[in-house]
């Protein structure tokens, strides 16, 4: 950020259909589609950069802005009876940096990271489907994620065969396993083709849980566990179903399954199911926000605002008051996650709401490790899935990994970056997952002892580890702060899933609530961004 | 970026300027050779391509447009990623606007692609009765700054053409990649090329 003191010229217009304060991804999706729709949108930002609790950024910004949201903002005093204050949740607790190397802070810049780790897209998912038909597909660029692995008890990792060729391909299957398997993967492919009645899957294993459906085909303990982690993702033990908080059913687990696989080679230069933006995920929102000022949507960066206009005689939400002192005016406002009007009432509520309900709310633990060499020689970008139970015995929580390398531009060459997640409902355990994997995939150095590598725990292990030059973990919050008042709304923190699908599918059913009837992102025609002269030669 | 294959290059050009100096008219002249006398501010289209012909190579810009991003200074990082030329646009009768080109030319040496081809244009070059800008003046910046300097009239068409060819043949043409490129997603390749076969 380069200090940045360009005062702004007022404004103009001062009244929109819609103001919308943070560029996050769903802010910036309901910022495009609002726009499309033919709303006038003011889109804003307190910050120098776009994306929000969304962003990629430089690896010194990234830890500013984390420190700077793990505590609550000062609560201003409210100026006049018709204005509400404008203050910042702490949606990051816990943060907790270790440096074992001083090259990463220095290469800083060279760095964009993002603060909304793991996430990838799947080839087929409706977030490309979206972006695709909006034509923001032109302002980005991606890279195929190469492979996925599976932690096992043993601490090794384990290549995922995730389609035909790869079962095929896998050495460390059983003939029978691979069998098995295969059979497994025509059933839901029979299922889906609707050809045949009697092909469905009943009804009835249809809404038992997936992983008794799994056992009664006859998959073997690996097969099951590769299946519900490394390809559906479920977060918590699924063998224990009693305490289990999130029991993945055979329909969505196998629905899951045929998005995985209808993802490989949907795109011809694509290598597997998944892949990631180049420059990281901020890119995402960018685009959007892009997509929306085509359409008309007027944006200003670096642009608190530091209260919410009530209308006097009525109570209703009016406007808001930038920083600069202008005032302005819309029917609707949307915020970031980290906002909230203190209306006096709802400041008590929200108290007493933290104090009684604190040690129940999931949160995400998210951790950031930068090494100097990738978990697997010639692999670049790679996932790597951690089971219950396969780190420790008590282990509850599913733990995802996500390795990226220069060749997505997130870090400079010779650096690697991985991104860990798993659901939580307190710091302690959260870090304790995310430390686990942190063991099983790094040697970490010796503090005290530079220059000299860390011994290695799992000494009997003859691959060398890549060694860890820097981490972050942190807590993330996912709970909403609900509106203040009507006409006000708070969009979602970034959810704990791998994928785009529940956030986009969350922003469009918010979309379709405060526009109903309106079209969510209507397809752009060719025309809209090439007017009709797309293509032309020119001589010279 | 600029990359090149059998003499193609595609090459990513990005245009600056305050608001009003004419970054679309040059666009819309360069690309379909039309000038609108009061052309609205950029909403609607923002991204275009161009093929210009040199004797050695053939040079496909693909044109961004700041579709207003610009007007608050909020252009997003995107925008300049991976630029192989930028057209950095001013008034030749609106010194403020010269004074804001040269703004634009620091952000762009920071935003930092040091093979970055970059031109200056000082547009409404007709309007010669109301000029606050010497050629001279904006001449020597250019020189002190490795900017080449035109000056333009997207309404007269002055230069416009002269311009972009310019830039191609700057552009050098062996340019190592300096950025990562990856695949550009497209929908369904493989459904179009068969629906071109069967009606062919």
């Amino acid at each position: 950020m380069e200090g940045e003191t360009t005062s702004y010229p007022p404004i103009e217009p001062s009244t929109f259909d819609l103001i919308v304060v943070g560029t996050g991804l769903p802010e910036s999706v309901v910022a495009a589609a609002a726009s499309a729709a033919g709303e006038t949108v003011l889109h804003l930002d307190t910050n120098p950069f776009y994306g929000a609790h969304y962003a990629s950024l430089p690896l010194n910004d990234f830890v500013t802005f984390l420190q700077s949201h793990s505590q609550p903002s000062e609560v201003p005093e409210a100026e006049s009876d018709d204005s509400i204050p404008l203050v910042t949740r702490s949606l990051y607790s816990s943060l907790e940096i270790s440096s074992h190397s001083d090259e990463p802070l220095k290469n800083s810049r060279r760095f964009n990271i993002d603060l909304a780790g793991p996430r990838v897209f799947l080839c087929s998912d409706s977030m490309i489907d979206v972006i695709l038909k909006t034509g923001i597909n032109q302002y980005m660029e991606f890279k195929s994620v190469d492979t996925s692995f599976v932690g096992d008890v043993d601490g090794k990792l384990m290549s995922v065969p995730d389609s035909r060729s790869a079962i095929f391909k896998d050495r460390s299957l059983s003939i029978i396993e691979k069998n098995r398997l295969m059979k497994f993967f025509k059933l839901v492919q029979a299922h889906f083709s609707e050809e045949n009645e009697e092909d469905r899957i009943p009804e009835e294993d249809l809404e038992s849980p997936f992983v008794e459906f799994l056992t009664k085909i006859g998959l073997s303990q690996k097969l099951k566990s590769i299946i519900l982690y490394a390809i559906v993702n479920a977060s918590y033990d699924q063998d224990n179903i009693k305490s289990c908080k999130d029991v993945i059913n055979t329909k969505s687990g196998i629905s899951r399954l045929a998005l995985h696989h209808s993802s490989v080679g949907r795109f011809p230069n694509a290598n597997g199911a998944m892949i990631y933006p180049i420059y990281g995920q901020g890119e995402v929102p960018q685009a959007f926000c892009r997509r929306a000022a085509v359409k008309g949507c007027i944006y200003v960066l670096r642009m608190p605002v530091v209260c919410v206009l009530k209308d006097k005689e009525y109570g209703t939400y009016k406007g808001v008051k930038l920083v600069s002192g202008q005032r302005l005016f819309s029917s609707r406002l949307i915020l970031a996650p980290s906002f909230t009007p203190l209306v006096p009432s709802t400041a008590q509520a929200s108290k007493s709401h933290d104090a009684g309900h604190t040690d129940a709310k999931e949160k995400v633990a998210r951790g950031i490790c930068i090494t100097n060499n990738s978990i697997r020689p010639e692999v670049s970008n790679c996932l790597v899935f951690f089971p219950p139970k396969s780190l420790y015995p008590e282990q509850i929580a599913l733990v995802r990994a996500f390795q990226l390398s220069n060749n997505v531009a997130v870090c400079p060459p010779g650096m690697f970056v991985t991104y860990l997640s798993a659901m939580t409902i307190d710091a302690v355990e959260g870090k304790k997952l995310l430390t686990a994997a942190i063991n099983a995939l790094f040697s970490i150095p010796f503090s005290g002892n530079d220059g000299s590598r860390g011994i290695d725990n799992s000494s009997e292990n003859i691959e060398v580890k890549p060694t860890l030059l820097w981490s972050a973990l942190y807590m993330q919050e996912l709970n909403k702060f609900q509106g203040a008042l009507d006409s006000i709304s708070n969009m979602v923190m970034p959810d704990e899933h791998l994928d785009y699908n529940h956030l986009l599918d969350a922003i469009e059913r918010f979309f379709q609530e405060i526009y109903p009837g309106k079209e969510f992102l209507a397809t752009s025609s060719q025309s809209n961004e090439h007017p009709n002269y797309a293509d032309s030669e020119l001589d010279s | 970026m600029a990359s090149s294959g059998n003499k193609n290059i595609n090459a990513k050009l990005v245009l600056l300027g305050d608001v009003g100096a004419g970054k679309s008219s040059l666009v819309l002249r360069f690309v379909k050779g039309q000038f609108i006398e009061f052309q609205e501010s950029t909403i609607g289209a923002a991204f275009f391509s161009q093929t210009v012909a040199l004797n050695e190579a053939t040079v496909k810009f693909e044109i961004w447009d700041t579709a207003g991003q610009e007007r608050y200074h909020s252009l997003a990082p995107m925008y300049y990623r991976g630029a192989a030329a930028a057209i950095i646009v001013y008034d030749i009768t609106n010194q403020t606007s010269f004074d804001r080109a040269k703004k634009w030319v620091q952000e762009l040496q920071a935003q930092g692609n040091p093979n970055m081809v970059m031109a200056l244009a000082g547009n409404k070059s007709d309007m010669l009765d109301a000029r606050q800008v010497a050629a001279e003046e904006a001449q020597s910046y250019a020189r002190e700054n490795s900017l080449f300097f035109m000056e333009t009239s997207a309404k007269t068409a002055n230069n416009v053409n002269d311009l972009f060819y310019e830039i191609a043949k700057r552009l050098p043409l062996m340019q190592p990649a300096s950025n990562p490129s990856g695949m550009v997603l497209v929908d369904r390749p493989a459904d179009k090329a068969t629906g071109a076969s069967c009606c062919s």
